[in-house]
């Protein structure tokens, strides 16, 4: 990887992490004054005393740049510190949620190219017939509606109102399983839902991508080539006109991920689902600077490196990029 | 064989309907080689798509394709799959998106194979192999990608991916524009080698018209759609019989190397003449909105008549067919079995023994030979100054009788070598180039004065009333020499004889001269007889040169012919 790619990444990094360590401390309220257990517990209060107290106890009467210290200090010991508001390390907090909303996300992200990618290509398929505009009509008006609307009419419909689906959480409380399948069967029913809100809000971007790019694609010269050589269709649109549209694809994906997680903390919270979400809107109630440092480092982390993947698998997929095949001609246009 | 009848495709753009082929029939034979020339846009490229079954709607394909299956435009999917590649290929014209920019050229030149024999992958790879290496591609490049490769060697990979099934016709589309000029010339080896191996048909696709000439047996001339000229290669080439023909051999670089180079003019300005001698010139005439000949507008000899209809292809000698409702490029002045002899007191001098020679329409003949060979006397023949002691001379159909010719509109105009003694030195310029006009009572004096001035600067002379009024006697050599050819121009000649025109000119002088009246030619559409002694001369200049020695006419042919092959 050349250099300056890499000072780029690392400088990104930086920034992120000191933004990181700045928001909280900018946002207004004092965690002292919030202190408290589950929300609906009765809100502790403390006396002046007490908040100085803690306050020095956490660390944060020390100047700034010191907290600084701190805070780089125990990133790089793998430390994310200690919730203010649970008695936790965040670490294992954190731990504890992942699977959670890689669960979802991971979930959404499969549906959404599954069905955006199946739909664009029958789309451009059809060319400028009747099913390609309803779809095209249809999935612009979807992708513009935001995820907590259909994440909430789904409740409403699906849930509340047909009662198939549970309303909330990840799995049915206190229930003993007798086997594993009945296990991934609750966990299953559960996430159908936020899987769901997410994935729809996504399908439209990508089978918007999909179909104009696939269109394009279609025009192309090597797809009439490969026609004249008399191929199979399936082999045609898979080999040679799929295939060359999905390269954009890659790279869409991939700088949608951020939006996917701004996505799951939206879907967690209206479905009360125990993943990154919900615990990231619960240490912004509680002013806990710790843990929403914490799990905003695991997100933006997970994005970045996302990101990363990205841009190393688009060399993959398209040849042209590759920097490791020496142009062994002159002539060669890249 | 392969039957095309009455071929059309229409191209339905967003912006309109497109003729992209008109009524076009042609028989391929099974090992025939033909050639397709034609400007751009002339409908090439949509006939080679059209022989796999490419043009796909809303496009439309009309006529028919007789294959030894059935007609082409009526095979269902399955048979369609089934023709393309294994009995006609293509390779498609170079372009660097030509081939799918994902995937290796070796998985591309046999994925073809791969569905058809159920072959195993092992064989496939070696399929591979042997077919790059078969068109000259060292093996490893199997595993590049399109993008990796240079011009040529993509036009190579064109051609292995063509030959993956062996396939019995083949369709190459332009498949030289991309080389320079050594590749080329492999490429077209490499090309001959595998037909004699492999016995494919062809049908070669070009605007490089020696890329015909070379490979081909047969050729057709495209022109907006429209077949226009198709004969056997040789006899093309030898005698150009379309208008366009003539004019696309003229634009060619490399078909005669030595000769100057001039386009085809988008629009011919002159007076279209019809069958009864009107003449006219409007934007009317030029409108395309009629159904007639497409080439009219640009056309040297295209009368009022060619818009009525379009002309269809007809037979002007064995085998080739031209479609032009003047019969192809007339031959304006044919002679036959000439001869002259002068009596020098007792003695007879056969100044010129039985000759027979013809010109044809807008072309230039050069007429060589050393002084005293007869080429003056044939000079003077021509153009009915001298009789003949035997022989005919039919202009225009018509046998020509004494100096009639000479004296009206559209006939022949002899310029001498000596302008000095040409031109009487007590005239002044505006005499002398009105003289003929006035002798003959051509012309009101308004159109007398038009021409006057038309001629002058179609000459590059100043036509000014102080440069019009100076005597003949106090001009230059060159100037004196344009004045000699704006006098014949006046009368619109449709033969121009020029008898050692640049003899008495210098170098610099002699250049600008011919350029003019070849810029004059190709604008008007006169035929130009030029009669030298200058071989260099004619080689830049003309397109077919008589060579005459000791009163005998020796050789003739083109100029490439004549100059170049003997």
């Amino acid at each position: 990887m050349d250099k300056r790619k890499t000072v780029g990444r690392l400088l990104t990094l930086w920034v992120i992490l000191t933004l990181n360590f700045a928001l909280p401390r900018l946002m207004p309220g004092d965690p002292f004054l919030h202190m408290s257990g589950e929300s609906g517990d009765v809100f502790t209060t403390y006396t002046r005393e007490q908040a100085d107290y803690y306050r020095h106890y956490y660390g944060l009467d020390e100047p700034l740049i010191r907290q600084y210290g701190h805070y780089w200090w125990g990133m790089i010991k793998g430390d994310l510190g200690y919730s203010y508001a649970f008695k936790q390390p965040v670490s294992e907090m954190i731990l504890r949620r992942l699977p959670w909303t890689l669960l979802i996300t991971t979930g959404a992200l499969l549906l959404s190219l599954a069905a955006g990618t199946l739909l664009g290509a029958w789309s451009a398929w059809k060319g400028s017939r009747w099913q390609d505009s309803l779809f095209y009509t249809g999935f612009m008006v979807i992708s513009e509606i935001p995820a907590f609307l259909v994440g909430l009419a789904l409740l409403v419909t699906l849930a509340a109102g047909k009662n198939w689906f549970p309303l909330s959480g990840a799995k049915t409380h206190f229930m003993v399983y007798e086997n594993w399948w009945q296990q991934m069967g609750d966990i299953g029913r559960h996430a159908v839902l936020p899987i769901l809100t997410l994935g729809l809000t996504r399908t439209g971007g990508i089978y918007l991508l999909v179909r104009n790019s696939l269109r394009t694609v279609l025009t192309k010269d090597y797809i009439r080539t490969a026609k004249a050589k008399g191929l199979r269709h399936r082999i045609l649109m898979v080999h040679h006109a799929l295939r060359n549209a999905m390269i954009p694809l890659v790279t869409r994906v991939a700088m949608q991920l951020g939006t996917l997680m701004g996505g799951a903390v939206l879907a967690e919270n209206v479905f009360q689902y125990p993943g990154l979400g919900t615990l990231m809107s619960r240490a912004v109630t509680a002013r806990d600077f710790p843990l929403l440092q914490g799990v905003f480092l695991v997100m933006t982390l997970g994005v970045l490196s996302a990101n990363w993947l990205a841009d190393w698998l688009y060399q993959q997929v398209d040849p042209r990029l590759k920097k490791n095949h020496a142009r062994r001609q002159k002539g060669g246009v890249s | 064989m392969i039957h095309i009848q009455e071929l059309s495709i229409q191209y339905n753009t967003p912006t309109g309907q497109v003729t992209a082929l008109d009524h076009l029939t042609l028989s391929l034979g099974p090992h025939e080689n033909w050639g397709v020339a034609g400007e751009s846009g002339s409908g090439k490229t949509s006939l080679a798509l059209s022989l796999l079954g490419l043009i796909e709607p809303p496009h439309q394909v009309t006529g028919k394709i007789q294959t030894a299956w059935g007609d082409l435009n009526n095979f269902s999917s399955n048979e369609l799959k089934r023709w393309r590649w294994r009995e006609m290929a293509l390779v498609f014209q170079n372009a660097l998106e030509v081939l799918n920019p994902v995937m290796p050229v070796g998985r591309q030149v046999t994925e073809p194979l791969r569905e058809s024999q159920g072959i195993s992958s092992r064989e496939v790879a070696a399929e591979a192999r042997r077919l790059l290496s078969l068109v000259g591609l060292e093996t490893h490049w199997e595993s590049a990608y399109p993008h990796q490769l240079s011009g040529g060697m993509r036009q190579r990979v064109l051609l292995a991916m063509a030959l993956a099934c062996e396939p019995k016709w083949l369709v190459l589309d332009e498949p030289t524009s991309s080389l320079d000029s050594l590749s080329h010339q492999a490429y077209l080896n490499t090309l001959q080698e595998l037909q004699q191996s492999l016995g494919f048909a062809m049908m070669l696709i070009s605007h490089d018209l020696t890329v015909i000439r070379q490979m081909t047996d047969q050729t057709l001339i495209l022109y907006g759609g429209r077949g226009v000229e198709q004969a056997p290669t040789a006899s093309l080439f030898r005698s150009p019989s379309h208008p366009y023909t003539a004019g696309l051999f003229n634009a060619a670089t490399d078909l005669f190397p030595y000769k100057d180079l001039w386009g085809i003019p988008e629009r011919v300005e002159k007076e279209v003449t019809d069958s009864c001698g009107e003449a006219g010139v409007s934007d009317e005439v030029y409108g395309s909105d009629h159904s007639g000949c497409l080439f009219f507008k640009r056309c040297t000899q295209s009368r009022i008549s060619c818009r009525e209809k379009p002309p269809m292809l007809q037979m002007i000698e064995e085998q080739h067919l031209v479609a032009c409702h003047q019969g192809g490029l007339q031959k304006v002045l044919v002679g036959r079995q000439l001869s002259k002899s002068y009596q020098m007191g007792s003695r007879k001098i056969d100044a010129l023994h039985p000759t027979s020679l013809y010109l044809r329409h807008g072309e230039t003949t050069a007429l060589v030979g050393p002084s005293g060979s007869g080429k003056s006397t044939l000079a003077g023949l021509l153009a009915g100054w001298i009789s003949a002691d035997n022989g005919e001379i039919i202009f225009q159909g018509e046998p020509l009788k004494g100096r009639e010719a000479a004296r009206r509109e559209q006939g022949i105009q002899l310029v001498l070598q000596d302008p000095f003694s040409a031109l009487s030195h007590r005239l002044t310029v505006r005499q002398a180039v009105l003289e003929p006009l006035k002798i003959n009572g051509i012309g009101s004096r308004d159109t007398q004065e038009k021409r006057l001035v038309d001629a002058m600067k179609a000459l590059g002379l100043r036509a000014d009333e102080s440069f019009l009024n100076r005597y003949c006697s106090s001009l230059s050599g060159g100037q004196c020499q344009r004045v000699a050819i704006a006098r014949s121009l006046v009368m619109r000649p449709r033969v121009l004889i020029a008898d050692e025109i640049t003899a008495m000119l210098d170098v610099s002088t002699q250049a600008n001269m011919l350029r003019l009246l070849k810029g004059l030619q190709n604008s008007q559409g006169f035929t130009l007889l030029l009669v030298t002694h200058d071989l260099n001369l004619a080689r830049k200049c003309a397109d077919r040169i008589w060579v005459l020695s000791q009163g005998n006419l020796v050789e003739e042919g083109t100029a490439h012919e004549v100059l170049v092959e003997s």
